[in-house]
């Protein structure tokens, strides 16, 4: 029985000694931003993303009709909702990425597993894998790569020029400009923050702000008696749903140790769209807004804009925050 | 209890056999993508003969690259494991004694995540890891578990108990000291999962350490039967007690890293299938052996297929679905051999 099984298994892999996307025409060969060799075809047509930020970034640079699939957790743009999804970033479903057929399956390197690589690796299917970014110039260096990667160098190129012009603008309109001093609250229940090499911390820097919390961590756990001790200037909340946040900042004025921070007895809080948590061209608005709300007295002047800022899309709305995926793992424990 | 014939073991065994093929001609027809049954027999039928680059590229990635490796693996991983529960509550005469209570499964882990920190992003780094932890665990708790050069059963219950949680505290600190990144996969890995596929020379070891390991532990099983009435009592029915329990420590825990090693921690079936095919089939110990290892592998690869279909396309770890679906069937079990 089972040496039949061996059998099966050892002949169908044999039968693989010949490429699987045999019908692809032309190979290139590319090397991702975690420097694996990739074979992909000169034609990219058909793309599954496995990740949100990859989604928007595919979605941006004008490419969504090449997307033959993503998963749950993609809400933006709307049409992202509307294509096959493959399951979760964490556990997709294999099976289901070999139907869709790809020629390029995109995957980032913390928020999906390096097993669902090697496995697609295994079947043969070439996976682009983006590196965590540390910047929001590295968000933007990845829309730049993954528009090579995609075949479409022109409209990246596009892309980037306007991000990068507006953060520019940003810069200009907040040239000498104290930064003030922030708390991103990635959450309360415990009160877990940004560590200082994070996109968001880089993005906050951005934005005229400076995060209190300065440790190597990504996610870190920090104590409230250390926030109630730096008495941060500014508290910063993303999310898609800025009522259900004020509701919840509110419950936080009666509680202690919250209730001793001066940002929150003087009402400055910030809520931003959860955009920001998400590496993908939609986290500048994000970036542009909390600059705004930050430092309302540089942009007052208006007489001094250098470029207009280009109209903003809304904030959107999304379902899922995943940038913290540490928070649902963290109960799992060691049999 | 009727006393086992040839005759009644061959029946029964072939009786499970009979199952366990269907239950593996439903994990191929199920999944992400519904597959006929006519087509598949076709398709089988195309392999068997050498005819594979006939069949059209999805349908053997996803049948024959995807689903047949992960259900074979399926059956090696629920053999084993069931095995080497059988084996640890007779040799431990605990019956609460799973694969894991050595600490095996705890050892693994921690070697896989510390070969994870030490080479990231290699391919077979998780297996090797797995293994060699398990090995080192096995070898540290026999010494622990040794009184007076023999192998005391209690000591080696304690000692595995408190590797186990030793190793897991220090799982627990680097997996929040160190930034996730690369221990994410450690959560589906904690709670075994079948979805990485092996490579064809990784099955060829797998096969041949199960078969090795079952051998040892059947060759034990008239041992094992009088050995179930007490140490002493079956030293002086002649059982070479200290021969016989190192054989079966052995040979299970090695049976265990291999599992371990190639789906991480799956829990339940090595605690469970044992006392279900004791209460269906008897305790004796030269059918329960054959008997386990074929309700391990229906049951991991009927729990694979309903962790590949039940919230489709996402997939569940193989161990969650373990969990939630063992503890009622033994419950059923236990209520029903009470009776």
């Amino acid at each position: 029985m089972a040496v039949m099984f061996l059998n099966l298994c050892g002949s169908a892999l044999a039968g693989q000694a010949s490429p699987p996307l045999a019908a692809a025409p032309v190979q290139r060969e590319l090397t991702d931003e975690i420097g694996r060799e990739v074979q992909i075809p000169q034609e990219v047509d058909r793309v599954v993303s496995l990740a949100p930020n990859l989604t928007e970034i595919v979605f941006a640079l004008g490419d969504g009709n090449h997307l033959a699939g993503d998963t749950d957790f993609c809400d933006y743009p709307p049409e992202a909702v509307q294509k096959p999804h493959v399951g979760g970033p964490v556990n997709p479903s294999l099976e289901k990425i070999a139907t869709l057929m790809p020629d390029l399956v995109l995957a980032t390197k913390s928020i999906n597993r390096r097993e669902t690589v090697n496995a697609l690796d295994h079947i043969g299917l070439p996976v682009y894998v983006t590196e965590d970014p540390h910047s929001v110039e590295e968000m933007i260096a990845s829309v730049e790569h993954l528009g090579s990667a995609l075949g479409i160098e022109k409209s990246a190129a596009v892309i980037a020029e306007d991000l990068r012009g507006r953060l520019s603008d940003l810069d200009h309109h907040l040239a000498g400009v104290a930064p003030r001093r922030v708390l991103f609250v990635v959450w309360t229940d415990p009160l877990i923050s940004v560590g200082r090499d994070t996109f968001i911390a880089d993005a906050l820097r951005r934005a005229g702000g400076r995060s209190v919390v300065e440790t190597k961590a990504e996610w870190p756990h920090v104590s409230l008696e250390e926030i109630v001790r730096l008495q941060p200037e500014f508290l910063v909340f993303a999310s898609a749903h800025a009522g259900d946040t004020q509701h919840d900042i509110d419950a936080l004025r009666t509680r202690p140790g919250w209730k001793s921070l001066e940002a929150i007895q003087q009402g400055n809080v910030v809520v931003v769209s959860d955009a920001i948590n998400r590496p993908a061209p939609r986290m500048v608005a994000a970036i542009e807004h909390l600059a705004r709300a930050l430092h309302p007295e540089a942009f007052a002047s208006a007489g001094t804009k250098p470029r207009k800022l280009k109209p903003q899309p809304p904030p959107a709305i999304s379902a899922a925050v995943i940038s913290n995926p540490r928070i649902e793992e963290a109960c799992a424990c060691a049999r | 209890m009727r006393p086992l014939t040839l005759k009644r073991l061959l029946w029964t065994c072939g009786g499970l056999a009979v199952l366990l093929l269907a239950s593996v001609l439903l994990a191929l027809k199920l999944g992400a993508v519904t597959i006929s049954v006519t087509d598949l027999v076709v398709d089988l039928g195309r392999i068997a003969i050498g005819r594979a680059n006939e069949l059209p590229t999805e349908y053997r990635l996803i049948v024959f690259d995807l689903r047949l490796p992960r259900i074979f693996l399926g059956i090696l991983v629920g053999a084993a494991l069931s095995v080497a529960g059988a084996s640890f509550q007779a040799l431990l005469r605990n019956p609460l004694a799973d694969p894991y209570v050595l600490g095996v499964s705890s050892g693994a882990a921690l070697g896989s995540i510390l070969a994870m920190i030490i080479a990231p992003g290699l391919a077979l780094v998780t297996p090797i890891g797995g293994f060699l932890g398990a090995i080192a665990t096995i070898a540290g708790v026999y010494f622990l578990g040794r009184r007076e050069g023999q192998l005391d059963s209690t000591t080696l219950l304690l000692g595995g108990i408190i590797s186990a949680s030793f190793f897991s505290a220090i799982i627990m600190f680097l997996m929040t000291t160190l930034t996730g990144r690369d221990l994410r996969g450690m959560v589906f890995w904690l709670m075994g999962d079948l979805s990485t596929p092996v490579s064809a020379g990784m099955q060829w070891i797998f096969t041949v350490g199960l078969v090795a390991g079952v051998g040892a532990i059947y060759s034990t099983s008239a041992d094992l039967n009088l050995l179930l009435t007490g140490e002493r009592e079956a030293t002086h029915l002649g059982v070479d007690v200290t021969r016989v329990k190192l054989v079966v420590y052995v040979s299970a825990s090695l049976l265990t890293a291999l599992a371990v090693s190639a789906s991480g921690a799956i829990g339940y079936v090595g605690l469970l299938v044992p006392h279900a095919v004791r209460l269906i089939f008897g305790s004796d110990y030269r059918l329960l052996i054959p008997a386990s290892a074929l309700c391990g592998a229906i049951a991991i690869v009927l729990a694979d297929t309903l962790a590949r279909t039940i919230v489709v396309p996402t997939e569940l770890p193989v161990g969650a679905m373990t969990a939630m679906a063992g503890a009622p069937v033994f419950i059923y079990l236990l209520r029903r051999g009470l009776r």
